[in-house]
């Protein structure tokens, strides 16, 4: 949403040497084909986990809704990992660690807000010290709404990113997944202390700025301090 | 002290305890210490919390935990809502056994209202308290074994075995609520949700699945030598030390403080019941362990006393709220109450008279458990090698969510 795709660089390193080989553009497109297959079903996943969607996410990868079926697996190095799980309430102090962690994550990579505390901040939206929406921090794929979310509703997530996969496997252009439409806050401090509003979402908009990503798409753009009445320069 | 007369031949006595706050400087004179930081992001931390240690070749001479990765600012959130919309808020905490914060919550506005609860919502309280203290401490006893790795067949296997149980006690409550994980089920004056049709017979189910696994996770457990070798005598709290830093629940029976509030303080129905309190003196790690599963049986027993004899009538003794602003806080006045938790006293301390035209609170101020839990870690990890800080920390169980809150 918020976030400029062109940064994001899904090709292999190996292709460019393939490129420049005899023959090599059909080589290439069958490795293409063969490495996103095999992405597509052997997802490793990289758990964010810091609250209550961090048990429902276990619970996934548990024995009732085994989540090992369809290949994936839970890794807690991000460097051998395909997929960040963002699950739980991201705070401004946890931000910049989960920016660390995405860039750790080697290309190609995806990412995915389970919970509403990862979506929008859910009711934590209009509080000082928490990131409305880790979209504003790292690209997000897939959504996955609720608080928290059922296991089963993890998997369904899980199958909407190998859908995606697969449509890039063959060839589509592939949008980003929107916002849930009931997720999509106009304004935060709605229901805070009107005292308060300008000041957090200063603090909230600098926060996630200062990360590299501007996401302020889905709250009021606050207007800059004016300059004082004397200062003409 | 020394005594100038006597100085060679006086030895003073040893000091009870290392001081886990000495000064780095005077520690570190020669600057050979290696600084290391568990965390935020570490698979074993329960959450986001980060320890630093200093370490002296793979001894500990140092810890210091950092809390506040997941602070979200719910004290301040608390004052702008109602007491009718604050039960949801309060499930967030300690994610982990939501039902009893809900509990603790609406006790400590009752008590402060002198309001009555039906003996119906009363029994139907302690029956779910103690049924999601199985669940915490199942969801305990699995990531606790998955991150000390002592069990038979790898780390991963007791935990696939214990969240099977879990699962089934979630179908329970989901029965009851219609939730899965946040109920919103209390309510000032009692509940929600009343029993449904079948579900004592549901429990019943559940209790009897439990208990006839017990005994398969206690020979993994007990009869396991690599965990018992490696949480017997590791991590010790003393009786003193526990008592001084105001732990509680499983973490202060286990140095051997026999206090619990089911039992001393009595709140929702434990005043019909005897409640058996699982106590053990070594206040290492494996008498935590030992306590906490003790208290899964205890609460199985407690569970099959009630369920058949939950009493008719109704369930709550207010009118169905249907405004925000149904319940009002006197002004001015405070209260503090505390009720025993899987994980030990979680205190609700309230001042009357907030915003909403006294709807909501002035102030709110929670006790957590796990917050003095993890004020031990210094005392704790020190002398003690880098692969037990896992074990320590997991012994204690705290929960980050109620730590930052």
């Amino acid at each position: 949403m918020a976030v400029d795709e062109s940064e994001r660089n899904f090709e292999h390193p190996l292709y460019h040497y393939w490129e420049n080989m005899p023959g090599g553009g059909i080589g290439m497109t069958s490795l293409d084909r063969l490495l996103m297959h095999s992405a597509r079903h052997s997802l490793w996943f990289f758990p964010m986990a810091t609250s209550c969607c961090a048990i429902e996410f276990m619970t996934a990868a548990a024995s009732r809704v085994d989540m090992d079926q369809v290949g994936t697996i839970i890794r807690p190095t991000p460097r051998h990992c395909d997929v960040m799980v963002v699950a739980g309430t991201i705070t401004v102090k946890m931000a910049p660690r989960v920016k660390k962690l995405w860039d750790q994550m080697p290309e190609p990579k995806w990412g995915i807000a389970m919970g509403s505390c990862a979506i929008c901040g859910d009711f934590y939206r209009d509080i000082y010290s928490v990131v409305p929406g880790v979209d504003t921090i790292i690209p997000i794929d897939v959504y996955i709404p609720g608080c928290p979310p059922n296991a089963d509703q993890v998997m369904v997530g899980l199958q909407r990113l190998q859908e995606k996969i697969a449509a890039q496997l063959a060839g589509k252009t592939i949008d980003k997944d929107p916002r849930p439409p009931n997720m999509i806050y106009p304004a935060i401090g709605t229901h805070g202390d009107a005292r308060q509003t300008e000041a957090t979402a200063t603090g909230q908009l600098e926060a996630s700025r200062n990360l590299g990503y501007g996401g302020q798409e889905h709250r009021v753009p606050v207007a800059p301090p004016k300059p004082p009445a004397g200062d003409a320069t | 002290m020394t005594l100038p007369h006597r100085e060679a031949d006086v030895t003073l006595p040893k000091p009870a305890r290392k001081d886990p706050h000495v000064d780095l400087e005077k520690l570190d004179a020669a600057a050979d210490l290696m600084a290391i930081n568990m965390g935020p992001q570490h698979p074993s931390t329960h959450g986001v919390m980060r320890i630093k240690l200093w370490l002296d070749g793979e001894m500990i001479v140092k810890a210091v935990p950092y809390c506040g990765y997941l602070h979200r600012g719910v004290e301040k959130l608390c004052e702008r809502l109602t007491v009718v919309q604050l039960t949801p808020i309060v499930d967030k905490h300690d994610y982990v056994s939501p039902m009893t914060n809900e509990q603790a919550l609406n006790i400590a506005f009752e008590r402060m209202l002198g309001l009555e609860v039906p003996r119906r919502a009363r029994y139907m309280r302690t029956i779910i308290a103690e049924i999601q203290r199985i669940a915490s401490h199942l969801l305990w006893l699995g990531t606790f074994t998955l991150d000390i790795g002592g069990t038979i067949g790898g780390g991963a296997s007791l935990m696939m075995y214990t969240f099977r149980e879990r699962e089934a006690i979630l179908d329970v409550f989901e029965m009851l609520t219609g939730a899965r994980f946040h109920y919103n089920t209390h309510t000032v004056g009692g509940q929600r949700h009343d029993v449904p049709v079948g579900w004592p017979a549901a429990v019943k189910k559940m209790i009897d699945a439990v208990d006839a696994h017990m005994p398969e996770y206690e020979q993994q457990c007990y009869g396991n030598d690599v965990l018992v070798l490696r949480t017997k005598g590791v991590g010790v709290i003393d009786r003193e030390l526990a008592l001084e830093l105001g732990l509680s629940g499983p973490n202060l029976r286990a140095s051997g403080v026999d206090l619990d509030l089911r039992r001393d303080e009595p709140f929702s129905a434990y005043d019909e019941i005897k409640v058996n309190v699982a106590v053990a003196t070594d206040g290492d790690v494996y008498a935590r362990f030992d306590v906490r599963m003790r208290e899964m049986h205890e609460s199985i027993r407690i569970v099959r006393e009630l369920i058949d004899s939950i009493p008719e009538g109704p369930i709550c003794s207010q009118k169905p709220v249907k405004v925000p602003f149904a319940v009002k806080l006197p002004a001015g006045r405070q209260f503090y109450t505390a009720i025993e938790t899987p994980r030990g006293e979680l205190g609700t301390y309230v001042i009357g008279g907030g915003a909403e035209k006294g709807a909501a609170p002035y102030r709110l101020k929670f006790r957590p458990p796990s917050l003095h839990a993890m004020s031990a870690l210094p005392y704790a990890l020190v002398g003690h090698t880098v692969p037990d800080v896992v074990a320590i920390l997991g012994s204690l169980d705290p929960i980050l969510g109620e730590v930052d809150r």
